[in-house]
């Protein structure tokens, strides 16, 4: 991308600039939020049920995985690369923390770090290939969404792996801080941390500077190698994380689980603003981008749109807004 | 210069960008067979005009006669069938594609099932090359060519069908001092056929070298025209700069700078012991061939020598890019084996690389941002960024370089180019750095920005901090350095105190010798 030089003398961010087309062309997801607003008014409009502060906790409820494994790909797609294992990783990483806790017994903790550092372990290798062999990440974690999704296969023998640990359930799923559903509580721990991460630590200088770009990073002394691996590490555990969570769910962790799951990841990602060429993007804007996501899938089911009619919906409003959010920049 | 109908003749242009007024009242000209330079810094409009003559803007009044008829060219494409051939900064070529193939691009002979005749290509293009008087080899892939070459097969893509006028916006920028004259004696192949070229550049030398008619523009009006003969360099800064910057041609030094140079003469006359920053002893790698050089704090190097000569790699190996296989490479007296950037940085080495785009900044993020990259570890207290330390590190980079930005969170994007220099400079205030690395400084910087750059540099050595500088503009080399090694195949030729040489074409000679 080659930027000329403007000629005009320096009028940026003269006062006379349009308020609007400003908020348009800002970085902060102004323009999101207001699609968001727009879809929740009219599926209040079409459905009395859709407006309830039930079927609200419900939407944040359904949401978790993908907000979750959101943040995760926030960082991979800032830096200037993709992860497309992240719903295999959660298959491999619930049934192995489910695995383990079948077979040794009932210590929740330890099984929950299995999935965990199952997780990152696979983003650990993702990053790696991608960095020291230079293969593109595109087809580094397009191999490993079949190798995790078969391996995940392979050690249950195509069987769900059932958890019995009433504590886990409660951990993940079930129980409840201060009236507020724990998979909520997770959601807004990791959007928190997450954002602090992105936005307040040296780290995620590194990272916007590793994508926005890399060889400039390189020579502010940067090692945007090691950039990139952490990125894909988090994705990796944040996948580990939701896949906790999904499986205190289903009382089980099943390879044939949320197959597809990270088109609807990077759909929000994408949503909230974040570039796929890398440098630009927030976790707020993920944040938003996710509830759109979440707002979709439940308010199309509430309205009664069939199911097969969903997916196309939603995939046609992501090209829009996708469409929308090429054509400012 | 015939007196006939001209080429082209614009009268009284004026254009408007919403309350900027670019052109206000402009008039240009140009006879057949004449280089016309265009002149004047960023902003004054030189861009603009060339963009009304390529059908690119609109103006808003004044007339454009062409071969003296009136036109109104509405898109590049009619401008491009009045005769008007553009060649801009970016290459339009397809590298990986050979010469011919880029020169026939969508309009290929055909032979018969309307396939491609790829030897009557070869040899149409070959004969077309011969004609103009390029010396390009047409079955040449384009990536395999040295830069001026892609740059005349540019040109003669744009000349082909009846074309009488060349546009040329800045073409020498990515050439080093040998390469220009391939371009300046194609230019002269091209004038001989009676087509009037419109010479955009930045640097001075080339106007002499090789224009008629020069035309300075600032603010948007004619500065002057002059026949290039009767003018001297300093009437041209001087139309230029425009009143009240008389300073511009650095003909007399700061005190400080006189008292640097003097201090830096002292100790190498009385041989006082000032150890050097860094050291190069017979450092040999890849790119290098036993490179001797020495620093000391407070000189200002330079390296001299073509492009591919190995300047650049010099500069790499000292800043950890590179690694030194043979040699020593000694850092303030202690031999060092930095194997990335970070440990040389840490030391207090730093780097002003040659693409300020590509290497220098990351675009996409603001002033601050930029600012606070290189030194991250500084910045960071309990795992956090130290947003606040850092916005005052931008803000007082800002005001001592003198960036005209309307805001430390202002995005590189919207600077110019010599306020985006500015920045990389500033990436390396705090803390301050013991050796500057600095590879081609004022590349795509205008006249004042340079000069203030050149101020800069001076300010480092004067703090005690050794320079070392790459540049193919040899006047720059040699207005700003104490010491000056001609580099050439991965050796130093040789090195010579600026005293030793005769001005500017002392050192060209000297470039131009060590390459045979």
């Amino acid at each position: 991308m080659s930027t000329t030089t403007p000629e005009a003398p320096a009028t940026v961010g003269d006062s006379r600039v349009n308020p609007v087309k400003a908020m348009l062309k800002s970085d902060r997801p102004y323009t999101v939020f207001a699609a968001l607003i727009v879809l929740v008014v009219f599926f209040s409009v079409l459905s009395p049920v859709f407006f309830s502060a039930a079927n609200f906790a419900n939407i944040g409820r359904q949401t978790t995985l993908v907000t979750i494994m959101a943040v995760g790909m926030t960082f991979v797609i800032i830096s200037a690369e993709i992860d497309l294992s992240v719903a295999s990783i959660l298959k491999l990483s619930g049934v192995c923390a489910a695995l383990f806790m079948q077979n040794f017994g009932e210590n929740w903790v330890l099984g929950a770090v299995v999935g965990l550092a199952v997780g990152t372990f696979i983003g650990l290798i993702n990053g790696l290939l991608t960095t020291r062999l230079g293969i593109p990440s595109f087809l580094v974690t397009l191999g490993m969404l079949g190798v995790a999704k078969g391996l995940a296969f392979v050690i249950t023998d195509t069987a769900p792996v059932l958890i019995d640990n009433t504590a886990f359930f409660k951990v993940f799923y079930e129980g409840t801080i201060l009236g507020l559903p724990i998979p909520i509580i997770w959601t807004a721990a990791v959007l928190t941390i997450g954002g602090v991460l992105l936005h307040f630590t040296t780290f995620g200088r590194k990272v916007y500077a590793t994508g926005g770009n890399a060889v400039a990073a390189r020579y502010s002394g940067i090692n945007t190698s090691r950039v990139k691996i952490y990125c894909f590490m988090l994705s990796g555990l944040l996948a580990g994380v939701a896949s906790l969570i999904f499986a205190a769910q289903a009382h089980a962790a099943r390879p044939d689980f949320a197959d597809g799951l990270e088109l609807d990841v990077i759909a929000a990602v994408i949503l909230g603003g974040t570039s796929l060429f890398g440098g630009r993007g927030t976790i707020i804007g993920t944040f938003i981008g996710s509830l759109i996501i979440g707002v979709l899938n439940n308010g199309l089911v509430i309205i009664g749109v069939s199911s097969s009619w969903q997916i196309a919906v939603k995939g046609l409003i992501i090209i829009l807004a996708v469409a929308f959010s090429a054509r400012k920049r | 210069m015939t007196e006939a109908k001209p080429l082209i003749d614009m009268r009284d242009i004026t254009v408007s960008f919403g309350v900027v007024r670019a052109l206000r009242g402009v008039n240009f000209e140009l006879h057949p067979g004449e280089v016309h330079a265009l002149l004047g810094q960023n902003g004054a409009g030189k861009s603009t005009l060339i963009k009304v003559l390529s059908g690119v803007y609109q103006r808003d009044s004044g007339d454009v006669l062409i071969h003296g008829e009136q036109t109104q060219f509405k898109s590049a494409q009619d401008s491009r069938e009045s005769g008007i051939a553009m060649v801009y900064q970016d290459l339009s070529l397809v590298p990986t594609m050979t010469v011919a193939a880029n020169l026939f691009l969508g309009r290929e002979p055909h032979g018969p099932l309307n396939l491609i005749r790829n030897r009557g290509l070869v040899s149409k293009a070959q004969a077309y090359l011969d004609e103009q008087g390029f010396p390009v080899k047409a079955n040449a892939s384009v990536d395999s060519l040295p830069f001026a070459y892609r740059q005349l097969t540019e040109i003669a893509k744009a000349l082909m069908g009846e074309i009488k006028i060349l546009v040329l916006d800045e073409p020498t920028s990515a050439l080093s001092a040998g390469e220009e004259e391939i371009l300046f004696e194609a230019v002269e192949e091209v004038t001989k056929r009676g087509v009037g070229v419109v010479y955009v550049t930045h640097r001075l030398h080339e106007v002499f070298r090789i224009s008629d008619r020069v035309t300075v523009l600032r603010d948007g009006l004619n500065a002057g025209t002059f026949e290039t003969a009767d003018i001297t360099m300093e009437t041209l800064v001087q139309a230029i700069v425009g009143p009240g910057h008389e300073k511009m041609t650095q003909s007399t030094l700061s005190f400080e700078e006189g008292q640097r140079r003097s201090a830096l003469l002292d100790a190498s006359s009385e041989q006082v012991d000032v150890p050097p920053v860094i050291e190069l002893r017979d450092v040999t790698n890849d790119r290098l061939n036993r490179v001797r050089l020495k620093v000391r704090p407070g000189e200002i190097f330079g390296l001299a020598g073509m492009v591919g000569s190995g300047r650049t790699e010099i500069l790499e190996t000292m800043f950890g890019l590179r690694r030194t296989v043979e040699g020593e490479l000694l850092y303030q007296g202690e031999a060092v084996a930095w194997r990335s950037p970070a440990p040389a940085i840490r030391s207090g080495v730093a780097l002003i690389p040659e693409d300020r785009h590509l290497q220098g900044l990351v675009l996409s993020d603001t002033i601050s941002a930029n600012v606070a990259l290189p030194q991250l570890r500084g910045l960071t207290k309990f795992g956090m960024f130290a947003r606040r330390e850092s916005n005052r590190r931008a803000k007082s980079a800002v005001s001592e370089l003198n960036v005209k930005a309307p805001g430390i969170v202002t995005k590189l994007e919207d600077l110019s180019g010599g306020n985006q220099q500015k920045v990389v400079f500033g990436k390396w205030l705090t803390p301050e750095p013991k050796l500057l690395l600095l590879d081609e400084p004022t590349v795509g910087v205008d006249v004042g920005a340079r000069d203030e750059i050149y101020g800069i540099i001076r300010r480092f050595a004067q703090a005690g901090c050794a320079v070392v500088v790459i540049s193919s503009d040899l006047v720059e080399l040699e207005m700003l350095c104490d010491n000056i090694a001609v580099v050439h195949d991965g050796r130093i030729i040789t090195t010579v105190h600026t005293s030793e040489i005769e001005g500017e074409e002392g050192l060209h000679q000297l470039v131009q010798e060590s390459a045979r």
